[in-house]
């Protein structure tokens, strides 16, 4: 048994510091969400928080960020630290940006660092990012052709120097969007976030008696990259590839990836992708990473913390000017309909090398878009967030009506007719909706609007899956099509409509993939589907073979 | 009639106090629980204490009585069968839920059945309108006759009635009770307005349904206990603890059974609230720590703080978003996975975790010897020498200290390459971390600056962390209360009776007249004390506690504010200034020109607080043997060693003794750790009021 200490970092003193890390990240997420205006911010958490060493890696990120996040950071940072180098930074100093290929795809987000001090020197950075109500130009729609229609980008600049905001940049922002109140005031959540994210980290340093974190940020990163490595290991070397066809504006569109996973690293490649198109759901890379990173560690490592170590042996390349790679002035504003189909790509290549992992497809989200007015006059300008159903796995069904892979919470019934004045006649499961499989993909939703607010309403749906439906894997079949309807009429999912009053919208949001072959389903899990209505007696015996009764 | 008994009714033990409310002391009892029949403990203990009290049943004048009965029915799904009725097109809302993942990274999560099986879920042709106005009128076509055939083929005994905005208009709701009493007299009915009249159909729904599925189960049991006590002559007044803090009469437990859900933990916090009167500090935090769990709970100006959601039945019991959301009002409290069971283990990064996983009581920690091999956070605490082997739970129970140093080598030192010492200091500290960062969390989401608290800890752990849990939260003083092990018993007559409604109902400040103030308000207080009135309890001493949701408009966060006393005029006057003080409060800024609306009404009514309010003599045997017991090595990780530290015993320390750390008070159901530098005074009630090392009192 040893009895002396070890004299690199201690790693009993490693996990105690390692987690306050990330809970000083929670709070900074805590400080954003509390002092935030804006719906995406406070209710859906579009949002992260990252806390960098001296060098710039990032260590630790608040437990709640979006896979939209994962490992994007430290190349903002480097890219802010190329334009504003570390020398020249002061106490009091905050670099934002918005640009897609800087930030995180799409000029929605905005990306906020501060420097953190401690007795005249650099430390670390701090950086928050928050999905910004409005950034003017075509709104939050793929009508854009071109990144210049799609609002206001803001190079890698200066939000505050030494304390004092940068006023005339403000002003810049405040005549661009259409909510300046909401805008400006998220801009300075995330610079009061980061603030307190400083003083946190000093404060962290002070009780610890630490001078620097560098050490610390070495052990953490070796740790996780260790970590996710030796799970990496553990899938059997080859390369894996998969093709998957999705909607595009339209024609269909080709999302292809070939994994090589050896040593230790997965290197995700999409050649074979289509090319860019002249709507906005095109991908900047860092997106294309971010979703490959997301994807690998529910494989692999689930529980290890977001941080540099934990993405370094996740490698991503894609070709120039592809879908999943596009570049300027290529549109990006809705990048995760196309975005969010990389997490289904890569389950889909690695099924039969992780059979027990893999999930089958998911129903995905709709997000419907309403633009109108209340009978009380109020502007109305929501998102209502549908969710399909969940794809089953080895050993589960698939839940009901769950988001993938991105997690908004759907809205409450009461608040949103309040809110908006459009009436939900049912909100029901769809029958059958969820694919066939020894473990059932989740049933999607029924829902019907009707337009009781006394004036038009505008609508647009934001959603995949109407053409193309979630794939079952090892013999599980596919869960149904998500449609989009008008008056009863079947109308094209992605265009724009206007509800006159009394019109009727109604959306079928489509089901999971099912998991393995139906007649494998265990037969008193199928009767209790027949009873419960999950499952017509038709699919019983139709897609599972059931005997008739 | 001048005494009376707090029942607690816990997991392992039922914990009895009597309070004497003219010699001002206490009395206490504890016996084995009876999972079976709770109320079995439950007389055999009132007997047993009033017995050692030299008093008879009939002297008592209230029992007041704390359970997990709703709480563990919920979880282990031994309600009753249970049917709903719900608007057309939506019985599916149970099963469709929130649309959320609690876990992002998590594929194979999983979610809580809902209480009521889709079968049992009938539609009626009814719509009200968000407004309240009716769009299309209640039709009960065919209704009786599907509920009459769940009758015979579930035996189904409760039913939930659930219409979509019957918060802002109940009159279908209200008609469906109506005709369900006259054709299904049997049946018990919830219905969501009554329940709890607020917005978000979801969770109000699965409020009404678990109200229903436990109701028949309480009814049982409230009839067994006060049949029981009748039966040994108590003739005085029966009272259950309800989830918010206040209680409730039988007649009103029966009514709205999800109000007794965290029945118990509610009374810790009550007695932590009732110290900080005794100690003059208004602003504490409670920390109890126990075998499995840690509860925490911020008291301000005198008062746990409250809110009105909770979940139960959580698939993943520390996830927030796992379980069934019930909204209630509940003392707001902080739930850790962090307790003396905890389980230490290398997690998938290669460093120390511990909790929240649990090795319960069986096998237990290591050092029970019941054949536990994995570390728990008591086999660190013993190998440190902050507990000791012979003298845990006052001797009953022998702890085998190389058992523990085995566990914590095998899985933690070697693994880490570390001493076997280091490793214990390592699952101790992991749990002050936790600890830290939970209130840290939970205070800075609420406004409140945790570092001008004082912390009143107990439960079998909470003395032995709380001074460490100090230095990391800059709290400058902690207090160990005398009778620890019983607060709860302590906490449950502590309390007055008491009853409150939420009701949603958004007003623009703007719009708000002060005869519509006077209208809204009157006749939600009419509604309460209607409750409190038919449920027996006398009115004459109550009083009225009036507070509102509002939030800036198009908002998402709504901040309480207390409604002055006042005429409708000048409390509406007075709104503007005070939603912007709390608003400031918890965000740190408020704003002048935007518009402020109200989102709910929320109104209390309470009696008076039973007993006087002078502080408490817990009666015990002083020790004869004296204070000091001995020395004994306890490590401190200031010197990375085993150092003596004095041992004394709590019981022979008399007001005014002054301990000086580092050292240990022993007493039977804990130990209270003082580190370097602590200095701990017994107070004129015997509490042990501890003063942190460095920090400004």
């Amino acid at each position: 048994m040893s009895t002396k200490g070890p004299v690199t970092v201690d790693v009993i003193s490693l996990g105690i510091q390692w987690d306050r890390l990330i809970s000083i990240a929670d709070e900074i997420i805590n400080t954003l969400v509390r002092s935030s205006f804006s719906t995406n911010v406070r209710e859906s958490y579009d949002l992260s928080c990252v806390i960098f060493d001296s060098r710039g890696r990032s260590i630790a990120q608040g437990a709640y960020s979006v896979p939209s996040f994962t490992g994007t950071a430290p190349a903002t940072l480097a890219a802010m630290l190329a334009r504003y180098p570390a020398g020249t930074l002061r106490p009091g100093d905050a670099i934002m940006t918005n640009d897609p290929w800087i930030g995180t795809g799409h000029l929605f987000d905005i990306n906020v660092m501060q420097p953190v001090f401690r007795s005249g020197r650099i430390v670390g950075y701090t950086m928050s990012i928050t999905h910004l109500p409005d950034i003017g130009g075509a709104g939050f729609s793929a009508a854009a052709r071109e990144v210049y229609e799609e609002g206001l980008r803001l190079p890698i600049c200066r939000l505050a120097a030494e304390g004092v905001l940068n006023e005339p940049l403000l002003e810049l922002v405040r005549t661009n969007v259409r909510v300046p109140e909401q805008t400006l005031g998220d801009l300075l959540a995330n610079y009061a976030c980061t603030t307190v994210g400083g003083r946190m980290l000093n404060e962290f340093m002070d009780e610890y008696g630490l001078d620097s974190i560098d050490p610390l940020a070495d052990a953490i990163l070796e740790q996780s990259e260790r970590a996710i490595r030796a799970e990496i290991e553990r899938i059997p070397g080859g390369v894996y590839r998969n093709r998957i066809e999705i909607e595009g504006h339209d024609a269909p569109l080709t999302l292809a990836c070939e994994l090589t996973v050896r040593g230790g690293e997965v290197h995700a490649d999409f050649t074979g992708t289509s090319a860019a198109i002249r709507s906005a759901i095109n991908v900047p890379l860092c997106y294309t990473r971010a979703m490959s990173c997301y994807a690998i560690k529910c494989l692999t490592t689930p529980r290890i913390p977001n941080n540099e170590g934990s993405v370094r042996p996740v490698v991503v390349s894609a070709p120039e000017g592809s879908l999943l790679n596009a570049v300027s002035p290529s549109p990006t504003g809705g990048r995760h309909i196309v975005g969010h189909f990389v997490v289904p790509l890569i389950f889909g290549a690695l099924a039969d090398v992780l059979p027990e992992r893999v999930q089958a497809d998911s129903g995905m989200l709709n997000l419907i878009n309403v633009q109108g007015r209340t009978r009380d006059g109020r502007g109305v300008s929501s998102i209502f967030f549908a969710s399909g159903g969940f794809g089953a796995l080895a050993g589960l069904d698939g839940a009901p009506t769950t988001p993938s892979p991105s997690n908004m919470t759907g809205t409450a019934i009461e608040v949103w007719e309040d809110l908006t004045g459009l009436v939900i006649e049912s909100k029901a499961l769809l029958q059958d909706s969820g694919g066939p499989g020894e473990f059932r993909g989740g049933l999607g939703q029924r829902i019907e609007f009707v337009n009781d607010s006394g004036s038009d309403v505008s609508i647009a749906c934001l959603a995949g899956r109407t053409d193309f439906a979630p794939r079952g894997v090892r013999g599980g079949r596919p869960g149904g099509l998500r449609e989009i309807r008008l008056n009863g009429q079947k109308v094209h999912p992605k265009g724009r409509y206007v509800l006159a009053p009394g019109d009727r919208l109604t959306t079928l949001e489509s089901g999971g993939g099912g998991y393995g072959p139906p007649e494998r389903r265990d037969r008193a899990a199928l009767a209790h589907d027949v009873a419960q209505g999950f499952v017509s007696a038709g699919s019983a015996r139709d897609d599972y073979g059931a005997a008739d009764e | 009639m001048t005494h009376r008994i707090g029942i607690d009714i816990g997991g392992t033990f039922t914990d009895f106090a009597l309070f004497d409310d003219v010699g001002r002391q206490i009395v206490t009892h504890k016996s084995l629980t009876t999972p079976a029949a709770p109320e079995e403990a439950v007389l055999e203990g009132v007997l047993a204490l009033t017995r050692q009290a030299g008093i008879a049943a009939a002297d008592v004048s209230m029992v007041v009585h704390g359970t997990t009965l709703v709480t563990n029915a919920v979880i282990e799904r031994r309600g009753s069968p249970t049917a709903m009725i719900v608007t057309r097109g939506f019985r599916d809302v149970l099963d469709i839920a929130m649309e959320q993942r609690y876990d992002l990274f998590d594929l194979r999560i999983r979610f809580p059945e809902p209480l009521v099986p889709r079968t049992r879920r009938f539609e009626v042709d009814e719509r009200i309108a968000t407004d309240g106005t009716v769009r299309r009128p209640l039709v009960l076509d065919g209704l009786a006759e599907q509920i009459a055939a769940v009758i015979e083929r579930d035996g189904v005994r409760g039913i939930a009635v659930c219409l979509l905005h019957s918060y802002a208009n109940p009159s279908h709701e209200l008609a469906i009770v109506e005709w369900l009493e006259t054709t299904f007299p049997a049946l018990r009915v919830s219905a969501s307005s009554v329940i709890f009249p607020f917005a978000r159909e979801y969770p109000r729904w699965t409020t009404a349904c678990l109200n229903a599925y436990v109701q028949p189960v309480v009814d049982a049991y409230v009839d067994r206990l006060e049949r029981g006590l009748a039966d040994a002559g108590f003739a005085g007044q029966f009272l259950i603890m309800s989830s918010s803090g206040s209680t409730l009469t039988p007649d009103m437990a029966r009514r709205y059974p999800v109000r007794l859900l965290e029945s118990g933990p509610a009374a810790g916090a009550l007695m932590s609230a009732r110290h900080s009167r005794w100690l003059r500090q208004p602003q504490v935090l409670s920390f109890d720590m126990g075998g499995t769990t840690a509860k925490g709970c911020v008291v301000r100006d005198h008062v746990p703080l409250k809110r009105y959601e909770f979940e139960v039945a959580r698939v993943h019991e520390f996830k927030r978003g796992s379980g069934l959301p019930i909204k209630i009002p509940v003392i707001d409290m902080i739930e850790i996975g962090a307790g003396g069971g905890s389980l230490a283990d290398v997690d998938p990064r290669g460093v120390l975790r511990v909790g929240p996983r649990s090795a319960g009581a069986d096998p237990g920690p290591a050092c029970y010897g019941r054949g536990g091999r994995e570390p728990t956070l008591t086999d660190a605490n013993l190998v440190l020498g902050l507990l000791d082997a012979s003298s845990f739970l006052g001797g009953r129970m022998r702890l085998d200290a190389d058992a523990a140093r085995t566990a914590l080598d095998d899985r933690i030192a070697r693994p880490l390459g570390v001493s076997v010492e280091r490793a214990a200091w390592g699952v101790h500290e992991v749990i002050n971390e936790d600890v830290a960062k939970a209130f840290r969390v939970h205070a800075s989401e609420r406004g409140v600056d945790y570092r001008r608290c004082s912390m009143i800890v107990f439960g079998g752990s909470g003395p032995v962390h709380g001074v460490r849990v100090a230095r990391k939260l800059r709290i400058p003083r902690v207090v160990c209360p005398s009778g620890a092990g019983v607060m709860s018993a302590f906490g449950l007559l502590a309390s007055p009776v008491g009853f409150e409604l939420v009701q949603s109902l958004r007003v623009p400040l703007a719009a708000l007249t002060p005869a519509r103030f006077g209208q809204i308000t009157g006749e939600l207080e009419a509604r309460v004390r209607a409750q409190l009135a038919s449920a027996g309890v006398d009115l004459a001493r109550s009083h009225t506690l009036l507070r509102l949701d509002m939030r800036y408009e198009g908002q998402g966060y709504e901040v309480e504010v207390r409604v002055p006393a006042l005429a409708p005029e000048r409390a509406i006057a007075e709104l503007p200034g005070r939603f912007a003080d709390a608003y400031a409060t918890i965000f740190g800024m408020s704003f002048d020109d935007r518009a402020v609306e109200i989102i709910a009404w929320k109104c209390e009514v309470q009696g008076p607080v039973p007993g006087s309010d002078e502080a408490y003599r817990l009666r015990t045997t002083a020790s004869p043997a004296g204070a000091l017991r001995g020395h004994r090595p306890v490590y401190q990780p200031e010197e990375q060693r085993h150092v003596q530290c004095p041992v004394y015993d709590r019981y022979g320390l008399k007001p005014g003794d002054v301990v000086a750390g580092p050292a240990l008070v022993e007493e039977a159901e804990s130990t209270c750790v003082l580190a370097a530098g602590d200095t701990g005074t017994i107070d004129a009630e015997l509490n042990l009021v501890i003063d942190i090392a460095g920090a400004r009192a």
